[in-house]
């Protein structure tokens, strides 16, 4: 895994000339022809757009008026920091909610996610009907290519809490005399993270496994048949050979999950936010289109997204850091 | 050889110069692109009245429909300057207009050029020519509708109004309920003597839509039991002289509805899931005639009607009633001027839909050829056949020169498929169009149409009358009235500064933002909350929501005056 061949210019190659790297670079003119495409795509699609970024330091809404002279192309003023300082200003839902709700809208997806896609993926290692192995993975997965609008207007239903008609959920609760009154899932703060949660999962967790069940196959047989020699029981090759077989594959995952940390997502919360969870369902994503998008303050939005993407790096940098300190491959 | 290529070549020339010389009548064809700003279906290739227009002027429509968030969509199409030819901007055209999409169409109307179209226009030129920042006169926009001819048609309540099933309404034998507490007092009469419907499915007894730009269902309804008409969100005197605009929501006098909503909560006609509901579940709950009363606007919940009428629930359709504060709920609250008398208006005088409908964008190459199709379409003979089809086939004239139409000729007016075979809506909705009375006669064919007809099938009394089913017949028997519009008040004279939910807040965009979203969260929970919290919930409330709507009130106030006085200095 570690070892690079030489001819694709491993680190070590490149600092020792420095004129190797023109000389490598001609070696392997093919490759590097080949790559074009993808700096280009790259550049196109990732770096370009950051022009726009210049947008968060213009006056283009904040002062009465001023909309129309940017979208017929007059140049907006200069308008330094403010739109910055206008983003943790007073709206009826503050920045520092939406931040607030992302950041705790993903960890609980990234840990309740990932924790069931590892037991999902671990309990399958562990079936040895083919069939029934490839069944389950299939139904699992299957979730992962519906339309988010489906899958909330399902969990609307399933979740009801009508007091008159109320949904499955509720009915069951209700029913089976757990509850005197069916909770308001859909209509209540405190339950709108968990249910983000649980959608997720529901959804994800199928697609989530196939990564692990891939490196769970990678692992040496040899390890398990020693350990069994040695006298370790399923739960114990499973804690000793399964789950450090995927140590690797789990830390890279994470580095790169937290780096989409602020990418929460936009759609589940869109769909499922009602008058009662407005405070707890918005997120950065949301309130961009909100204040940036509907109302046209583009400046203000734009604020915002670059604050989401400085967080990000932020975040991406710290853990791969602690990764490298904890002796992990680190990604980056 | 030569010189046959070359008379072959002389041939050609000629042959390509004939159509040029005979097409007057035909002209070039063209395709012009449509956008509609709200959603739609695309007509069928054959339909009948397309393949007249494209006969007629050569013009053949491609139409694209709005499909996901208007202001998002206008957004992106200003800014990447992607224009169609004829530009609807939905609710949003301000949006089209500032963004400078859309061409000043008085260079191409004038009493000289486009008689019919100026004649048409002619008697609200106040509220529709505009100032552009350097002070020429601009026209955008010829309203889709609102410009009638002749006294007001006024059959039933198309807007705003508090409805409430006709079941119960019979069932209390024909009451008359005046005010918001004779209303919940019915509805909870009615939900305790019957808690379920015949199948067992449990009666909601009043339900409060308040999902997106639909929660005027929850934050409308004040100004309208404080006497007035449909000002969108501010309450606004028009005995005073300077127009005193004020947001009603945050007043005292609101204070009264959401406590008579927190009472119905506690008294179980409010659902809790009604604040959480799509409004695809509310129109299902509404067709499923399960739920008996709520308020909204007519047009809001038509196919819950329609779906009620098709599985012949007449009985679970909606009357709208005209309810008012009574002097109990508002003693000893201050009210917006001393002298204010509350008295029932649910109906206002018609009035042009400033700004809605076909503009011709800047990047459209053929303009004047548009605004020529217009003027020949506002034609009668071609008004009929937009409004009322083909005579023989979709209609016909009675002796006495009365238009008419079969059941069978009706029922197909109300088939979602036919239409896209045989009316051109998606074109004639958003175009200037003629409405109200026929004024003279038109001959069609050997026969003539009288005038004193109306312009649209919806409204003409032998359709209306005819078509009622034995049951409302019956049910307005009961009262003693003729038409569902008995309910109300006639309309009233409409204020010189038209209806104030038209008018352009965009440069009060985020406070106007923020006003609307503390409205949405707090007041389903003082709706919701325990009757002993409801004071300091609403104090706290009426804080919060303080500086958004003093902003946004204080626009709004300057921007009533305003536009009265384009129409008051222009008499």
């Amino acid at each position: 895994m570690t070892s690079v061949p030489k001819d694709f210019g491993g680190k070590a190659a490149a600092k020792k000339n420095k004129t190797g790297f023109f000389r490598q670079l001609g070696k392997q003119w093919q490759l590097a022809l080949m790559s074009v495409p993808m700096l280009l795509y790259v550049f196109l699609f990732n770096y370009f757009p950051l022009w726009g970024w210049r947008n968060a330091f213009l006056d283009i809404a904040n002062e009465r008026g001023t909309l129309i002279p940017f979208l017929s192309g007059q140049t907006p003023a200069w308008y330094g920091f403010k739109n910055f300082t206008n983003l943790f200003s007073a709206n009826a839902i503050t920045f520092q909610e939406t931040l607030r709700n992302t950041i705790a809208m993903s960890l609980i997806n990234l840990v309740l996610g990932t924790v069931s896609a590892i037991i999902l993926a671990v309990l399958l290692n562990e079936v040895r009907n083919r069939k029934f192995k490839r069944t389950v993975q299939t139904v699992t997965y299957l979730p992962h290519f519906l339309s988010m609008i489906i899958v909330v207007g399902m969990a609307k239903i399933i979740f009801d809490s009508s007091d008159i008609t109320p949904g499955p959920i509720n009915e069951l609760l209700l029913t089976s005399g757990l509850v005197k009154k069916g909770p308001n899932w859909l209509g209540e703060e405190k339950y709108f993270w968990w249910l983000v949660g649980v959608i997720n999962v529901w959804k994800e967790v199928g697609w989530g496994t196939i990564i692990y069940i891939s490196a769970m196959t990678g692992i040496d047989p040899c390890l398990y048949e020693a350990a069994s020699i040695d006298g370790a029981g399923r739960f114990q090759r499973i804690l000793h050979v399964t789950l450090p077989g995927i140590r690797s594959t789990f830390m890279i995952l994470l580095i790169m999950n937290i780096g989409h940390l602020l990418d929460t997502g936009f759609e589940i919360q869109y769909l499922l936010k009602s008058s009662g969870t407005m405070h707890v369902a918005y997120t950065v994503d949301l309130y961009v289109m909100e204040y940036g998008t509907q109302t046209l303050d583009i400046g203000l939005g734009t604020a915002a997204g670059i604050f989401k993407s400085l967080v990000a790096i932020i975040l991406l940098t710290g853990a791969n850091f602690i990764a490298k300190r904890l002796g992990e491959d680190s990604l980056l | 050889m030569k010189k046959l290529c070359a008379a072959l070549l002389t041939m050609a020339l000629i042959l390509s110069l004939v159509p040029a010389v005979f097409a007057e009548g035909t002209p070039e064809p063209i395709t012009l692109t449509v956008f509609r700003g709200d959603p739609g279906d695309q007509p069928t290739e054959d339909n009948k009245i397309y393949k007249l227009i494209e006969e007629k002027f050569g013009v053949k429509f491609n139409f694209s429909f709005l499909t996901g968030d208007l202001d998002e969509t206008l957004g992106i199409k200003i800014v990447g300057k992607d224009y169609p030819d004829l530009f609807d901007g939905g609710n949003s055209a301000d949006l089209i207009i500032n963004g400078g999409a859309l061409i000043n169409l008085l260079d191409y109307v004038s009493p000289e050029k486009t008689p019919r179209l100026w004649a048409h226009i002619e008697p609200q030129k106040a509220r529709l020519i505009e100032k552009d920042a350097n002070g020429n006169d601009v026209l955008y926009i010829i309203p889709n509708y609102g410009l009638a001819d002749g006294d007001q048609i006024a059959n039933s309540v198309g807007g705003p109004a508090f409805f409430i099933q006709k079941q119960v309404l019979e069932w209390d034998n024909y009451p008359q309920i005046k005010t918001a507490d004779e209303y919940f007092d019915l509805l909870e009469r009615f939900l305790d003597a019957n808690p379920t419907d015949e199948n067992g499915t449990p009666y909601t007894g009043f339900a409060i839509l308040c999902e997106d730009w639909r929660h005027f269902c929850l934050i409308n309804p004040v100004q309208h039991l404080m006497g007035r008409p449909n000002d969108g969100e501010v309450l606004i005197d028009v005995n005073d002289p300077d127009f005193h605009t004020e947001t009603f929501i945050d007043k005292p006098y609101a204070k009264a509805y959401y406590k008579k909503l927190n009472d119905a909560y506690h008294a179980g006609l409010i659902d809790r899931n009604t604040f959480t509901m799509t409004f695809d579940q509310y129109i299902a709950a509404l067709s499923n005639g399960t739920v008996l009363g709520m308020f909204d606007q007519a047009w809001d919940f038509g196919t819950a009607t329609s779906a009620l009428l098709d599985a012949q629930k007449y009985d679970r359709t909606y009357a709208a009633l005209g309810l008012v504060y009574d002097e109990e709920d508002i003693e000893g609250v201050e009210m917006p001027s001393a002298d204010w008398k509350i008295e029932e208006h649910y109906l206002n005088g018609s009035l042009p839909n400033v700004r809605r409908g076909f503009g011709i964008s800047t990047t459209c190459p053929c303009p004047e050829r548009i605004v020529a199709m217009w003027e020949e379409m506002m034609s009668d003979e071609w008004q009929l056949i937009f409004n009322w089809g083909i005579e023989g086939e979709d209609y016909y004239i009675d002796d006495e020169g009365r238009l008419q139409m079969t059941r069978e000729q009706y029922n197909q007016t109300q088939d979602a498929a036919w239409k896209l075979a045989n009316k051109a809506e998606a074109f004639t909705q958003s175009s200037p169009k003629k409405q109200g009375y026929i004024l003279n006669d038109i001959q069609v064919g050997d026969k003539v149409v009288k005038a004193g007809n109306c312009w649209e099938v919806a409204n003409q009394p032998e359709i209306v009358f005819g078509l009622m089913n034995d049951y409302d017949k019956e049910f307005l028997a009961g009262y003693g009235y003729q038409k569902f519009a008995d309910f109300v008040n006639p309309p009233i004279e409409l204020a010189p500064y038209g209806e104030a939910w038209q008018i352009d807040y965009t440069p009060v965009n985020t406070a106007h933002d923020n006003f609307l979203k503390v409205q949405d969260i707090r007041l389903p929970e003082l709706i919701m909350c325990d009757e002993s919290e409801f004071d300091a919930k609403w104090d706290a409330f009426v804080s919060e929501i303080k500086p958004y709507a003093d902003e946004f009130g204080a626009y709004m106030q300057e921007a009533v005056v305003k536009e009265a006085h384009k129409v008051l200095d222009n008499q």
